[in-house]
């Protein structure tokens, strides 16, 4: 038994987060005997990787965050409050926490038409996809497993996503729901050949799939302006498949009321709301590392190997930040018109940037 | 792409009988043979207001919309035949609460034509005030709600945030936001002074400019104009005979206004274009209305110029001409229209209202009112429209008409 916790103990320490700024706290932790071991498990590098930051920890951060930003920056631009009453010394902020909190208490309905077991198990099953790329995006020196190929992996499990989706909606029995699941996986063909072009050229201006090739090659020009054109698909891409006004098409409240999710109540209905958001926070780590020079930034002595995850999270939610703005500004495009910009001007303009990026990549090397 | 014939025994489902779906099961039957599709929007649909729609679609075509309204029937016409004259204001305004004022002057105008009742001028102009400033309220409450159907909130809370303007200056005018039964027989009900006028003067001035950024984010966004042009097109003929009415009918390039075809209160003495469109699509009828809203804040401009001094309650009715408080009910409670039938046609903010009184010409209640309402008129051409578009277009053209179905049902 000893023997075990001593290996572990070794491992983790092995590998440990160097953060000079609470270096006195641990050094003091890890002369506790029991205590020790967590601190280092904490502190190693895949586990902080995956389950704190950028992982687990600053997603559920996030998530409250964003739903609130959304709320209060569109109530700012449509001449309103916003979300206040929830703690309003902090103007509101922890509304998406009470709001979760009340889906948690509240009865989740499974009408009679339902697949059971799936109807019930594929919300959970959605989480897979949506948070198995966490374990391959890395930050800095943190990494929960280092891959030479994570940038395709990461797109592999973004691309699984919409499969749940499309299960969700045949699983609910429901006429809106098929609707909506039939509107999801023409959006899929539409968006995700254009992405995926887009991640290519990016990989071929890089010569490479690793991550930390890529961010290396972006020292002196952010990929942003190496190759604007897959930036632009990446971004179009980006709002598609997260179904963001002005492509909100598969859950259109007011057509097709929520589409796939129509028949979800309680948790269940918070657990597919999420979805999108985390499938949003994922996409935008990617973009971060492909366009944005993923967590490269102005070096912090005190916070050491934190600096990684830190940038790389400022700069994720800055994106999100200035993605969300299009909630208030469009309409909702029909789903037609949406194809249409998906297999016409989207996908030549990744083809375009596919060119860009092999001439550029084969110029770098 | 070939289609293939199924033969297959289609059950038509239980809930057609116990939820009283106004289809027969042959029809269903029908459908599901022809390899169609059923789906019922509405009631209970954030898309579709208080009425349903039996929509058959194939693929993603709607083939045929059958209305299924009557949801918020409330039987005005019978209830009115068991109240005074003067205690039906109240009702006939609450069929659509925002175009209150266009509502009440059609019916004040039936009982003051069989009782012959000449209605001073200056009671006139602050009647088509009112009538403009319901016109405007509507048009903004019916962009609002096109707005949040094709899923653009920020178009849904500017126009209501305008309509507060609207809603204030019916408080200073009148003393309630809407549904206000300013108007009665022989004129208002009291005189507006001169600061209420002033505020409304500017508020006009006000709106027109916060209009512009509503213009900016909702009129001239391409998402809105990819989602509204061409679509649902009734053309000028098509629009002729399903009997559209109203803005509606002024999209489809037909020139017809009650205000200028047979002029009633002060629209005669006022400078003001009618704003027609030829394209007929669901853009023409969003942009027809927004014209409408800059002429009739001209109207109202216009109106408050132009005010002549006076009386407002005619001398037939009232002996003090400025204010009817203190004897409305001994003036008004007894009338009795001579035995006729008394019918106006009054341009309300969606299409023609019609106001039909039938008196008996003893009892001091009428024998029958009828009320047509521009819902009612254009449904059959709102239906016709919907055909051979796709389903995600049905909330466009719904929002684009402008429906309310407590109007249509009164």
């Amino acid at each position: 038994m000893m023997d075990i916790i001593n290996y572990l103990f070794e491992t983790f320490s092995s590998n440990m987060m160097d953060i000079p700024l609470i270096a006195p706290i641990v050094d003091y932790l890890m002369k506790i005997p029991v205590i020790n071991v967590l601190v280092a498990l904490i502190l190693w590098k895949p586990f902080f990787a995956v389950i704190i930051m950028p992982g687990l920890g600053v997603l559920v951060l996030y998530l409250l965050y964003v739903v609130w930003y959304e709320r209060k920056l569109t109530a700012r631009i449509q001449w309103r409050v916003g979300p206040l009453e929830v703690a309003r010394p902090i103007r509101g902020a922890i509304q998406a926490l009470a709001d979760g909190i009340r889906y948690f208490f509240q009865e989740a309905i499974v009408h009679r038409e339902a697949h059971r077991p799936y109807y019930v198990q594929l919300p959970i099953l959605a989480f897979i996809p949506v948070l198995l790329p966490i374990m391959f995006i890395p930050a800095g020196s943190a990494v929960g497993i280092y891959t030479p190929y994570s940038i395709q992996l990461i797109v592999t499990f973004i691309a699984l996503i919409p499969i749940t989706i499309v299960a969700i909606g045949w699983a609910a029995n429901s006429r809106f729901a098929y609707i909506g699941s039939v509107r999801e996986a023409f959006m899929y063909f539409a968006y995700e050949v254009p992405f995926i072009i887009a991640v290519i050229s990016m990989i071929f201006l890089y010569g490479s799939g690793d991550a930390y090739v890529a961010v290396e090659k972006q020292s002196a020009i952010p990929g942003a302006l190496l190759n604007p054109i897959a930036f632009i698909v990446y971004i179009i891409a980006m709002l598609m498949a997260t179904s963001r006004l002005p492509f909100e098409i598969p859950e259109a409240d007011q057509e097709i009321a929520f589409g796939p999710f129509v028949e979800y109540s309680g948790i269940l209905f918070g657990l597919v709301m999420v979805l999108a958001y985390e499938k949003l926070y994922i996409m935008t780590l990617l973009f971060t590392i492909l366009f944005l020079g993923g967590w490269s930034g102005l070096y912090c002595p005190l916070l050491g190997d934190l600096n990684g995850p830190l940038w790389m999270f400022i700069k994720t939610i800055v994106v999100i930040s200035i993605l969300v703005i299009v909630r208030s500004i469009y309409a909702r495009y029909r789903l037609d018109q949406a194809l249409r910009i998906g297999w016409t001007s989207m996908l030549a303009l990744s083809i375009a940037a596919l060119v860009v990026g092999g001439a550029l990549g084969v110029w770098l090397s | 792409m070939d289609e293939y014939v199924l033969d297959i025994p289609v059950e038509p489902p239980k809930e057609l009988r116990s939820l009283f779906i106004p289809i027969p099961p042959e029809y269903v039957e029908d459908t599901y043979k022809s390899d169609d599709f059923l789906i019922l929007v509405g009631p209970q649909h954030p898309g579709s207001g208080h009425m349903r729609l039996i929509v058959r679609v194939k693929g993603d075509i709607i083939q045929e919309v059958i209305p299924d309204p009557g949801y918020v029937h409330r039987s005005m016409e019978k209830l009115a035949e068991n109240r005074l004259y003067i205690q039906n204001i109240p009702l006939v305004e609450r069929p659509a609460i925002m175009d209150a004022p266009n509502f009440n002057l059609g019916y004040v105008r039936a009982i003051e034509e069989a009782l012959d009742v000449e209605v001073p001028e200056r009671a006139k102009y602050i009647r088509t005030m009112l009538a403009e400033l319901g016109r405007v309220g509507t048009h903004l409450y019916d962009a609002a709600i096109l707005a949040v159907f094709i899923g653009h909130t920020t178009g849904f809370m500017y126009p209501f945030a305008l309509r507060e303007l609207i809603c204030e200056a019916l408080v200073r005018l009148t003393g309630a936001r809407f549904t206000s039964s300013f108007i009665i027989p022989g004129g208002v009900r009291r005189d507006a002074d001169e600061s209420t006028l002033k505020w409304i003067y500017d508020m006009t001035l006000a709106m027109e400019r916060r209009l512009k950024s509503f213009e900016r984010i909702f009129i001239n966004n391409p998402t809105v104009i990819a989602r509204l042009q061409d679509v649902g097109v009734l053309s000028k003929e098509e629009a002729i005979k399903y009997g559209v009415v109203g803005p509606f009918l002024r999209a489809s390039g037909v020139e017809y206004d009650v205000r200028k075809v047979e002029p009633y209160e002060a629209y005669d003495d006022l400078a003001w274009d009618m704003p027609v469109s030829d394209a007929g699509d669901g853009y023409a009828r969003f942009l027809v209305r927004v014209n409408e809203v800059g002429q009739s804040l001209s109207i109202i401009r216009q109106c408050i110029k132009e005010m002549p001094e006076g009386r407002v309650i005619s001398e037939q009715i009232a002996e003090n001409g400025n204010d009817i408080r203190g004897s409305f009910y001994d003036s008004l409670s007894n009338i009795v229209l001579p035995s006729g039938e008394y019918t106006t046609l009054t341009e309300g903010a969606r299409g023609t209202i019609v106001f039909s009184i039938v008196s008996d010409g003893e009892s001091n209640v009428p024998y029958r009112l009828r009320i047509v309402s521009p819902g009612w008129l254009y449904l059959r051409g709102f239906m016709e429209s919907m055909k051979g578009e796709r389903l995600a277009d049905l909330q466009a053209i719904y929002g684009s008409f402008g429906y309310f179905p407590p109007e249509a049902d009164r």
